[in-house]
């Protein structure tokens, strides 16, 4: 009976008539779906290839394979439905743990792959679809970094679409980098301006209104106690700001961890040009992630039934994404499966928006202005 | 690209070779079949005569087509909301059964019990509690009975640690009611004795029952808030980057596992299991660094908070493997 079954199916499915049908259906639905609401970023967690090639009875490497057929169907159901950036997790740190030739055997995955874009490289043209690689690239072997490299600048002047492929990622050494380069960023002091304006002048100005009795600075420092001992670590906070009381060289001794370099004292004068470390906010941090380009991710999407977040996105999904963790292996993920997360993710935003006073819908704008 | 079958068959058998088999002209032809159109650079045309014409028939097919595509989008956004309504109604109930089905009637015992059938319990459970900021007096009453209640829970699973995430801090600010109510809920449950507790949170000073060797176990009981998650990392990167300025750190110092050092001390440390008390995955500003690898739970379309759903996470947690990428 059942092999009856699976032949009328392929008879359906696998004729002319019965692939340019639904083809037609998918187009239709997809258009359909693109009159509500659209999510502007998606992330997908591309898990599951390899419990894939386990029940089919393959090899991992081909479960990977099937995996990046299911992407580029999702890849283009997103392009066609106006999404307008993808970000897919393709290697973690983590995955290096796995055994060697599965490794290798996805670095050639990726190579090829990469590599076939930048020989058709019109092909991405046509969606209009520029790749970007975000991840750790040092951990990236030479010949591999080659590639993304060169199919990276090769499809950088599109803009329609973004496809962010995280290679090698992990979401806390992101944030890691993020930290470290802003720390950076703060550590240098901003190029110098030419401007009519002469600092001197303006501090004095200000300098001499402060004695007429405006006293501006320590009444911020009163106002602000519960900001010091919020400070992401009280002993930190209040050991860094009894050092800016105390002499320089007293402190350090204490804070010091024995294996760091030496101390490189700046002289005061220098120390002032650099700016403040209490300037940075949120945004900040923001504009130092690898998505900080990108618009704010609407919708988070997990295959495989497992219901973690695995270190992908973390500051990106943890305010109001919807996340979603289906069932489905990735290699078998297409368009019935995506559909309904779409589905009920315009629905939920159609919800939102009658709970919401009007006044107060979400606007997604504010934050990119900052910058 | 949704291939035809022959076409990926093609494509399968090309891949298994490297890639050597299919000819440039095949492959491209393969492609071709599969890419949208070209994008249309609409250049001026100069025949005026042919224009007009063509662009109104161009206008109506797309018109009928943007009318279809509303169309579709309405009828399955109507059947949509019919089946997500069914299929609350139908999860609410099942929720309501269980509920009757599991309740721990106030003892210790029937708790322990539910729970001495799992052969896994997380160490450090976590939950988001949800607030409503307008009425910030009723709300109150509410979060701090469901905290206690849930601290309660924990006490007689014998999960040592619990941390509470409630995103506008009211509880943080009302730390001795919680306490209070915490005890008197343990009280409760337990009669005489009861294990001890310690509430405490972020930069604030700890409460805690005086007598910390209690036979009956010890409850942490940590409350945080918005405040804890992104701003915490700012103000971390602040303080690193004041130390660099003074060059007490290089920035090459900053590691991952500086980080986690300091954010598991200063805020809290990675919780096993998170339970979320909505009906969707939101994780509405939870510390982004703390839920890398937590597992996470919700009961779809489930609107209450209930013991049904602290035991149904616990299965559900019992029964996750955890492969950390490999």
């Amino acid at each position: 009976m059942s092999d009856v079954v699976s032949i009328l199916r392929r008879f359906v499915f696998e004729s002319p008539p019965g692939e340019w049908a639904i083809k037609q259906l998918r187009e239709l639905l997809i258009g359909a779906l693109k009159q509500g609401p659209v999510p502007q970023h998606v992330a997908f967690e591309m898990d599951g290839n390899r419990r894939y090639a386990r029940s089919h009875r393959m090899e991992t490497v081909e479960g990977h394979h099937r995996g990046f057929e299911a992407l580029a169907r999702i890849m283009e159901i997103c392009y066609k439905a106006g999404v307008k950036t993808v970000t897919v997790y393709a290697f973690s740190i983590e995955n290096f743990n796995r055994p060697k030739y599965e490794v290798e055997g996805l670095m050639q995955l990726a190579k090829v792959k990469l590599e076939q874009l930048t020989t058709y490289g019109d092909v991405l043209d046509r969606y209009g679809a520029a790749v970007r690689v975000m991840g750790q690239r040092e951990m990236i072997r030479d010949d591999v970094l080659q590639v993304v490299d060169k199919a990276v600048a090769r499809t950088r002047h599109n803009q329609k679409a973004i496809l962010n492929i995280c290679f090698p990622y992990t979401s806390r050494a992101e944030i890691t980098t993020a930290i470290q380069s802003t720390v950076a960023e703060f550590l240098a002091p901003p190029p110098p301006k030419n401007t009519p304006f002469s600092q001197t002048r303006i501090r004095q100005n200000i300098l001499s209104r402060q004695l007429n009795g405006h006293d501006p600075l320590p009444t911020i420092r009163d106002s602000s106690p519960e900001k010091q001992t919020q400070a992401g670590d009280g002993a930190y906070a209040a050991e860094v700001e009894e050092s800016g009381d105390l002499d320089e060289g007293a402190s350090s001794s204490t804070t010091l961890p024995p294996d760091s370099p030496p101390p490189r004292l700046r002289d005061g004068a220098d120390q002032s040009h650099l700016p403040n470390p209490e300037d940075i906010t949120v945004d900040t941090l923001d504009s130092h992630m690898y998505t900080s380009e990108d618009p704010p991710l609407d919708l988070f999407v997990r295959t495989s039934g497992v219901e973690r977040l695995s270190d992908f996105m973390l500051w990106q999904c943890h305010q109001d994404t919807q996340i979603f963790f289906l069932d489905c292996l990735w290699p078998d993920f297409d368009l019935h499966h995506f559909i309904w997360v779409l589905l009920e993710w315009q629905w939920r935003m159609k919800q939102r928006d009658r709970d919401e006073a009007p006044g107060r819908r979400r606007h997604v704008k504010p934050r990119k202005l900052v910058e | 690209m949704p291939l035809n079958y022959t076409d990926t068959k093609a494509y399968r058998a090309d891949e298994k070779v490297q890639h050597s088999q299919l000819t440039d002209r095949q492959k491209r032809h393969i492609m071709k079949n599969s890419l949208p159109a070209p994008v249309e650079n609409r250049q001026p045309t100069s025949t005026l005569s042919a224009k007009p014409e063509r662009r109104s028939r161009l206008g109506i097919r797309k018109f009928t087509l943007h009318q279809i595509h509303v169309l579709i989008f309405a009828c399955m956004h109507g059947l949509f909301s019919l089946y997500i309504r069914i299929r609350q109604i139908i999860n609410v109930v099942s929720y309501q059964l269980s509920s009757v089905l599991y309740y721990h009637h106030a003892t210790p015992q029937y708790i322990q019990k539910d729970v001495s059938r799992l052969n896994k319990l997380p160490k450090h459970l976590s939950a988001i509690l949800k607030s409503d900021n307008r009425r910030a007096a009723v709300d109150l009453d509410r979060l701090v009975d469901e905290t206690a209640e849930l601290a309660t829970w924990c006490a007689c699973a014998e999960i040592p640690q619990l941390s509470v995430y409630e995103k506008t801090g009211l509880l943080k600010k009302h730390m001795p009611r919680v306490y209070e109510a915490v005890t008197q809920k343990l009280a409760f449950y337990y009669g005489g004795d009861h294990p001890s507790l310690s509430v405490t949170s972020p930069h604030r000073d700890s409460y805690s029952s005086p007598s910390l060797d209690n036979s009956l176990g010890h409850l942490k009981l940590h409350l945080i808030s918005e405040q804890d998650g992104r701003e915490s990392v700012v103000d971390l990167t602040r303080t690193l980057a004041e130390m660099s300025q003074k060059g007490k750190l290089s920035p090459k110092d900053i590691s991952m596992e500086l980080i986690d050092n300091e954010l598991s001390e200063g805020i809290m440390a990675e919780p096993d299991l998170l339970i979320l008390f909505g009906p969707t995955v939101q994780l509405s500003s939870y510390p982004p660094w703390q839920i890398r690898l937590t597992e996470i739970f919700c009961l779809k379309d489930n609107e209450t908070f209930g013991y049904q759903v602290f035991l149904k996470a616990l299965r559900n947690y019992a029964s996750a493997q955890m492969r950390r990428g490999k």
